[in-house]
């Protein structure tokens, strides 16, 4: 088991001594904000490395208990990122989708997570610099909350 | 009250003995006058063991997701009060339940009383629970007795029904009682909790589900929750909840149930009722459908033709970024 934490603190993308250690997942869809991330990468743009990101085949693919899973499991803030409504790669995902993020935006308040910890919006394959944007906001919001200790959720 | 007693009784037998239904599923005295539970009934001659009174809070809709199949093909005869009329409409909207193969007897209701409240009365267990007008008199194994008022011992979503009679059902066990005249939703005791800080929330939470012990009574007693024999709770691939048991697993548990009836669940509170560890659940689900109905105006099981919020979208939904 010490051993399993040496190995994740070697891994991981935080510098050592960092104060704001926290943890954020991304949930992104294939065709659109995933291919987003790509291109802010590929261009170079600086972003928060607290953002690890999940790809799936589409928003309309993600459980709003994904989010929840990950709150469980430790993370400190969850990101929901996928085509913009209209541009659905398999047409109509990201609109059943938004009915259920919606949902789960306004539950969590009420399950003890704080409001700026969870976001879902939209960046399609040609918005790197939106991309950069919506991480930057969203991380340093989500280290001004701090990580969360011991939450039940 | 009697009036509906013997109504349910005579459309049951009707329903019976003409051979419209292979069984009857109403409420029956439990082991003694203080509780009322399930009745299947199959033949005539017993369905003078039905009851009615404000005992009878259990939601028989939930046997029609178990027993469909049971015998292949049963027509099945089933009690309802509004509150249950609109989990029955939920399932007909999305076809679970076969419209053809069930006769529904709607029953008026004035309010379903928290035995509950009144056990916690007495130290000694509650063995007669009696009703005459608005007075409730309950007496003890010992001999105790104490006089309610009727209006302090309802249920929270009954003070804040909106839905009294029955939505859908093939008869009637008795005249319709008043409604009210302003369906917009009420949404109880909610907002004493929405206002607390996000710490006292999670404390509030993980006190309350410390004590789940994962018994799925919620999911059983649930009249939504229709994947019940294959529930991702008990799934070790997707391993969605763990076999750990702390809080966090248990919220988890029934984060599960919550986002699964979403839309779909009108919060008639079967699933609080059913709990023997007295989780606020119905809190959680009425905060869903408040939210709800604030996003789309949408409530669960008040209509055949509407779809559940979530099966269906709209191009223009006035939510989330465009």
């Amino acid at each position: 088991m010490a051993q399993a934490t040496d190995t994740t603190q070697a891994a991981g993308t935080t510098p050592p001594g960092a104060e704001d250690d926290v943890k954020v997942v991304g949930i992104v869809c294939n065709w659109c904000s995933y291919a987003g991330a790509d291109g802010a990468g590929t261009a170079r743009l600086k972003q928060e490395f607290e953002m690890r990101l999940l790809r799936v085949p589409c928003t309309g693919r993600i459980d709003p208990l994904f989010a929840i899973k990950a709150f469980e499991k430790g993370a400190d803030g969850v990101l929901i990122s996928g085509c913009h409504p209209g541009d659905c790669h398999y047409s109509e995902g990201n609109y059943y989708a938004r009915r259920k993020f919606e949902l789960l935006d306004r539950m969590l308040p009420f399950l003890g997570v704080e409001p700026d910890r969870f976001k879902y919006t939209w960046v399609s394959a040609s918005e790197g610099a939106r991309w950069q944007k919506v991480v930057n906001e969203f991380v340093t919001k989500v280290k001004a909350l701090g990580p969360r200790e011991g939450r039940a959720l | 009250m009697s009036d509906r007693q013997a109504k349910i009784r005579e459309l049951a037998a009707a329903a019976l003995s003409e051979g419209r239904v292979d069984y009857f599923i109403g409420w029956k005295q439990g082991f003694n006058p203080s509780e009322v539970i399930p009745a299947f009934v199959r033949s005539a001659d017993e369905v003078d063991e039905l009851v009615w009174n404000p005992l009878a809070h259990h939601n028989l809709t939930t046997f029609l997701k178990r027993k469909m199949p049971d015998p292949p093909n049963a027509r099945i005869g089933v009690c309802v009060k509004g509150c249950d009329s609109r989990t029955l409409v939920a399932l007909l909207q999305e076809e679970l339940v076969d419209k053809e193969r069930i006769y529904v007897v709607g029953v008026p209701c004035d309010g379903i009383v928290n035995r509950r409240r009144i056990e916690k009365e007495f130290p000694d267990e509650v063995v007669d629970i009696s009703f005459a007008g608005d007075t409730v008199t309950a007496v003890t194994r010992a001999g105790d007795s104490m006089e309610f008022a009727k209006g302090d011992l309802l249920f929270d979503h009954c003070n804040t029904c909106r839905y009294p009679n029955p939505f859908y059902a093939d008869d009637l066990a008795a005249d319709p009682v008043p409604e009210p005249e302003d369906r917009t939703p009420m949404w109880g005791s909610i907002e004493e909790f929405e206002a607390l800080s996000p710490a006292e929330k999670d404390a509030k939470l993980a006190e309350a589900f410390e004590t789940c012990i994962r018994c799925f009574a919620c999911i059983h007693a649930c009249p939504v929750c229709v994947c019940w024999d294959q529930c991702v709770n008990r799934s070790r691939r997707p391993a969605l909840v763990g076999q750990r048991v702390d809080t966090k697993e248990n919220l988890m548990f029934q984060m599960v149930h919550m986002f699964h009836v979403a839309g779909r669940c009108p919060s008639c509170g079967a699933c609080d009722r059913a709990c023997p560890v007295e989780i606020p659940l119905y809190l959680l689900h009425r905060k869903m459908n408040k939210e709800l109905y604030d996003m789309l105006g949408f409530e669960p099981g008040v209509s055949l033709e509407e779809k559940p919020a979530f099966q269906t979208f709209k191009l223009d939904d006035p939510f989330g970024e465009h």
